[in-house]
């Protein structure tokens, strides 16, 4: 059984699964879609990572009460729940990893916006608002402070061009539909449409893709 | 177009055709004439980033019968001329973009959004399909054999210009990671 | 022209790109382009001098036209100036999330970490073995270093900066390359001394691989 299968069985809709399942789901689908679209999603505000955490805790305790004991029966457990947790944790370090690159990559973009900045958890928050910080002094230290006052912004849009980098909402990504839906897509000379069916594959640009995801027909891949 | 991405700012630095529509005494230098005024009708070389806005930039006019004219007036660069066109029309594959310029279609975009020119726009897409494809054939035959960068692979590099390059090294890249998947698969 | 020595940045910064290393700091330049600026500034006020403050740009188009050209001049630079800072910035925070400090940035030779700790950093302006970093950036190095340890330490049970390739097996076989000293893991203390091989935990020596001082093997 490989993550595919995992995500095609799971109804989001469905609760007759134990929370734990159902939270490493979650972490999962959130992984999956965080990697693979072009700007930052909304940090999950219902308390996944608060009980994620305390899940490895958990875990992490139990290999320690466990290591002292060297019967070789446990000790197989011992190497299963260990190997488990660690692919756990990686999945968890990959989704934090994915959100960071996109915060460095556009800071002022996520930080311009009330709605953008809700985006960030309040670390990421405090991360972007200091590296953001970092950043301006060591430009003022370097040659920004000789400048004259009024060329001193880093945010700007004189000149045909903005100096606030935002994500290319227009990059292609993959979807999987959870509903038969109509799908559309703008093109460069003309727009398309289609009939999508459950479980179809498409491929569309992330504007295109968006109301889609957030209206739980689709899912991104 | 982003602001800090290196290619854009290097795209911005390609000269077009510029011409003066009037006399500026400090402007000299761009003539490489220091000490002598710029003429109205001289005609330079300017890096976008000064041409495109200079063009833009509607001086006032000087009394109400006059309408408001801009500095400059701009002209398309060599690499977007006739027989650059026509090249590409008879065979995309057959030019060495490159020397045209580093940033041909930064460059192409960058003038095809002030000039409506709907012949050079089909062209140049034209021209970009028709070499993606090819390229896309070369940067898999370089992954194949981990060999890019050597003998026909860097004879063929050289004529591309820089969205070219970029569009190559993914598809090499992609063909290597699938090729390092597929053995990865065997593996397990 | 004005904005030709802002242009040798942004090709210097193209080809940090392509480099496997951090070339050094152009100090010299980025100062000329700073003048530049400061220059271009200076004529701005001495055209508009004589006008007190009521420039009519309608009555004199060759002065608008000059403005012009020394506003857009100083707003080149000043692009240039900031992509150039920030293609090496971008690699220095690349480099502390490997686990690089600032000394072993300065110092260049990154295969000497443990030693000379002292004179490194700081005032490395003299000229053999220099460092290839700017006083500001190893400022910048040693700010964003605390920042990532901050932000790594509301997550204590997930090593960050640990390995993005998914994990296939809890113990790995890895040679020694450098000296490392005693590292602490779940099964006791072991010293890693150079050609050594060992039989460890991957979680526990992630940081060293990245770092070169061990290497994995298959």
């Amino acid at each position: 059984m490989d993550i595919d299968d995992i995500l095609r069985e799971v109804d989001p809709a469905s609760y007759a699964i134990p929370e734990g399942t159902r939270d490493l789901q979650a972490l999962t689908r959130a992984w999956v879609a965080e990697r693979s679209s072009p700007e930052l999603l909304n940090w999950p505000v219902d308390g996944l990572f608060e009980r994620i955490n305390e899940r490895i805790k958990q875990q992490i305790e139990k290999i320690e009460d466990m290591t002292g004991d060297m019967d070789p029966k446990t000790n197989f457990a011992l190497i299963v729940i260990q190997t488990e947790l660690e692919r756990y944790k990686f999945i968890v370090r990959s989704y934090l990893r994915a959100r960071i690159a996109k915060i460095d990559k556009h800071t002022l973009h996520y930080l311009s916006t009330p709605t953008l900045r809700a985006r960030l958890s309040e670390t990421e928050l405090a991360y972007a608002t200091r590296h953001q910080a970092l950043l301006h002094n060591h430009y003022l230290s370097s040659f920004l402070s000789s400048f004259p006052q009024t060329l001193q912004n880093l945010n700007d849009t004189a000149g045909n061009i903005s100096m606030i980098d935002t994500p290319d909402l227009d990059t292609a990504v993959f979807l999987r539909l959870l509903k038969d839906t109509l799908v559309e897509g703008r093109g460069t000379d003309t727009d398309g449409g289609m009939n999508g069916r459950y479980g179809d594959i498409v491929i569309l640009r992330w504007s295109d893709a968006k109301p889609l995801v957030d209206s739980a027909r689709a899912e991104v891949i | 177009m982003s602001y800090y991405d290196i290619d854009a700012i290097l795209t911005d630095a390609e000269k077009v055709p510029c011409k003066f529509e009037l006399e500026v005494a400090e402007l000299g230098y761009l003539d490489h004439n220091p000490a002598q005024p710029l003429k109205a009708g001289t005609s330079v070389g300017l890096p976008l980033w000064l041409g495109e806005l200079l063009a833009l930039a509607s001086r006032a006019p000087s009394s109400s019968e006059e309408d408001s004219k801009s500095f400059i007036s701009l002209n398309l660069p060599s690499s977007l001329s006739n027989e650059v066109m026509s090249a590409l029309k008879a065979d995309p594959r057959a030019v060495p973009l490159r020397d045209q310029s580093h940033n041909f279609y930064g460059l192409g975009t960058r003038m095809l959004d002030l000039f409506d020119e709907r012949e050079i726009c089909a062209i140049l897409r034209k021209t970009f399909v028709t070499r993606a494809a090819d390229i896309a054939l070369h940067a898999r035959k370089a992954g194949a054999t981990e060999d890019m960068g050597i003998g026909g692979g860097e004879e063929f590099l050289r004529g591309l210009e820089e969205w070219e390059r970029k569009l190559f090294k993914k598809a090499h890249d992609g063909t290597k990671g699938t090729k390092e998947w597929m053995e990865g698969i065997k593996k397990y | 022209m004005y904005g030709d020595l802002g242009n040798k940045l942004v090709q210097q910064a193209k080809r940090t790109q392509n480099l496997a290393h951090l070339p050094p700091y152009q100090t010299e330049i980025v100062r000329a382009v700073t003048r530049e600026v400061r220059d271009l500034d200076k004529d701005v006020a001495d055209l508009l001098e004589p006008f007190q403050g009521s420039f009519n740009p309608a009555s004199d188009q060759a002065t608008a036209c000059t403005l012009l050209v020394n506003h857009l001049s100083m707003r080149r630079n000043k692009r240039c100036l900031l992509a150039y800072h920030r293609t090496r910035t971008d690699r220095l925070e690349e480099l502390v999330w490997k686990g690089y400090d600032v000394v072993d940035l300065a110092g260049q030779q990154v295969g000497d970490g443990s030693g000379n700790h002292n004179g490194a950093s700081g005032t490395g302006n003299n000229d053999s073995g220099t460092s290839s970093l700017s006083p500001q950036e190893e400022d910048y190095v040693r700010q964003y270093s605390d920042l990532l340890a901050a932000y790594k330490g509301q997550w204590t049970d997930i090593d960050l900066t640990g390995s993005l390739e998914p994990p296939r097996d809890l113990f790995i076989d890895v040679r020694v390359l450098k000296d490392a000293g005693e590292i602490q893991t779940e099964y006791g203390a072991i010293t890693l001394t150079k050609n050594s091989q060992f039989y460890v935990r991957q979680g526990d020596v992630e940081r060293l691989i990245a770092q070169g001082y061990l290497q994995k093997l298959s």
